[in-house]
């Protein structure tokens, strides 16, 4: 039999050495040496152009316009821009929205709901590069909420806890960092670029408050807090706590990531091959006690 | 579907699903709670009134909530939407209030209260219904602990400056 190209290669792969720095190289012409200033056309004025300050290499700093009042001080610096890098942005998405797309088909009530899956709806654009940091439940719609789900959000004010607590769902709040965020919206995408999946965390100090309030059901409250919680809510908003002890779907609403977790069933570190269908977990001991793996 | 692809090949994977999904890092819930029940469904205790005073607590079960459709502008929302919520319970029979409270209800809200002994609260404050259940029932609250509260005696110092004061 003769071997084919394919089995050539992998023959190579399976006999060359590892891959390191001494048997690497840049491609031809990618590096190119530099061009001195010599001769009749590299000489005279060496690049630096004729008379003025930039041939005398006075340069003016940047963004000045000569004098006149230059773009960067036209406007005045207002308190409400302080930080304004620094904030995060949540995608609003009503409680009416959520029914709508249960209702249709789009989200499974019957598996937890979490970033990952409203993203797979492809309805919404979530983009981690511009500050959005995940989404946001607002209460339009929570009169006629009726589903009985496990929601993971990044956000959700005490009304919107309250109709889904109250048809015997579980709501939590859990941060995601910008690098777990980019894997959690396009799992295919991240998939493919063979990146080990990233260990979500923690959230700055100003969300470690909020993401560890029983009252905001955050992802780092005491469930035990979060059970007391539930009921003042209950209180306060006039119904009764639906019993979950005997629910068949009671697994499947307890369930919840670990904080590290970026995915369901999946630990930080591993690589997913989509094309060979496998899951690689690192053995490294080194690796290990950085993702945190028992 | 990807989420279905990717649990058809990690329960091929048996033994590594199961290990992962038991992943707990340093900073689980297990580690920064040590001494917790862990149980987001653990059953709590109803707080338990010492027969005199009200503790806050309202049986949602022993109300008979009501809807309606609310007054005033708003068009065709405020004709078919049923946001004003009716609240009522039988006075007397009512369990959660203690005996001694029921009189001073009945002093201080003469005009809530039906032929029949129903206590009756409505709101329309807000355009949900769900909101103007908890104005109601927010409502009924401060009524009973309006009828619970009791002055503090007066201190000797007060009557005394009462006293000068008066003979001054």
């Amino acid at each position: 039999m003769t071997s084919s190209g394919v089995d050539k290669a992998l023959s190579l792969v399976r006999n060359l050495p590892r891959i390191s720095f001494n048997n690497l190289r840049d491609s031809v012409g990618k590096r190119k040496p530099r061009e001195r200033c010599r001769g009749r056309y590299g000489g005279k004025t060496h690049g630096c152009g004729q008379k003025g300050s930039e041939q005398r290499q006075a340069y003016m700093r940047l963004g000045h316009e000569g004098g006149q009042t230059p773009f960067y001080m036209r406007f005045s610096k207002e308190p409400y821009y302080k930080g304004w890098h620094l904030q995060r942005e949540y995608l609003p998405i009503s409680l009416h929205r959520i029914q709508m797309l249960i209702d249709t088909g789009r989200l499974n009530p019957e598996e937890p709901i979490d970033v990952t899956q409203i993203c797979n709806t492809k309805l919404f654009k979530l983009d981690p590069r511009k500050k959005q940091y995940g989404f946001q439940i607002t209460d339009e719609g929570a009169d006629c909420f009726d589903a009985k789900i496990n929601l993971e959000v990044q956000y959700a004010p005490e009304h919107v806890i309250a109709a889904v607590e109250k048809n015997g769902g579980i709501i939590t709040t859990a941060f995601y960092d910008v690098m777990s965020l980019q894997a959690a919206v396009d799992p295919e995408a991240f998939f493919k670029r063979g990146v080990p999946i990233p260990k979500r965390m923690l959230p700055p100090h100003d969300a470690l408050v909020q993401y560890s309030d029983p009252k905001q059901r955050g992802y780092l409250a005491d469930p035990d807090k979060i059970a007391e919680e539930r009921f003042i809510l209950s209180q306060k908003y006039g119904y009764e706590l639906p019993e979950l002890s005997q629910d068949p779907l009671k697994d499947m609403l307890l369930r919840r990531k670990d904080p590290r977790q970026v995915f369901y069933g999946l630990m930080p570190g591993c690589f997913v091959s989509l094309r060979d269908k496998k899951v690689f977990a690192p053995k490294d001991e080194e690796l290990k006690r950085f993702y945190e793996i028992n | 579907m990807l989420r279905r692809r990717l649990i058809n090949w990690i329960s091929q994977n048996g033994r590594y699903f199961t290990s992962a999904s038991k992943y707990k890092s340093s900073i689980c819930l297990e580690n920064i709670y040590p001494g917790s029940s862990l149980n987001i469904l653990r059953s709590v205790q109803k707080p338990a009134g010492d027969g005199t005073n009200f503790t806050g607590y309202v049986p949602i079960e022993q109300l008979k909530v009501s809807y309606s459709m609310a007054s005033g502008p708003g068009g065709q929302n405020v004709n078919k939407v049923a946001t004003k919520v009716d609240v009522r319970f039988h006075l007397k029979n009512a369990q959660w209030i203690p005996e001694a409270l029921k009189e001073k209800i009945l002093e201080q809200n003469p005009n809530r209260i039906t032929k029949d002994g129903y206590f009756v609260m409505k709101s329309d404050l807000t355009r949900s219904q769900q909101l103007n259940l908890a104005d109601a029932l927010e409502k009924i609250r401060t009524v009973i602990k309006a009828a619970a509260f009791v002055p503090a005696p007066v201190t000797e110092e007060t009557l005394e400056k009462i006293r000068k004061r008066s003979s001054a």
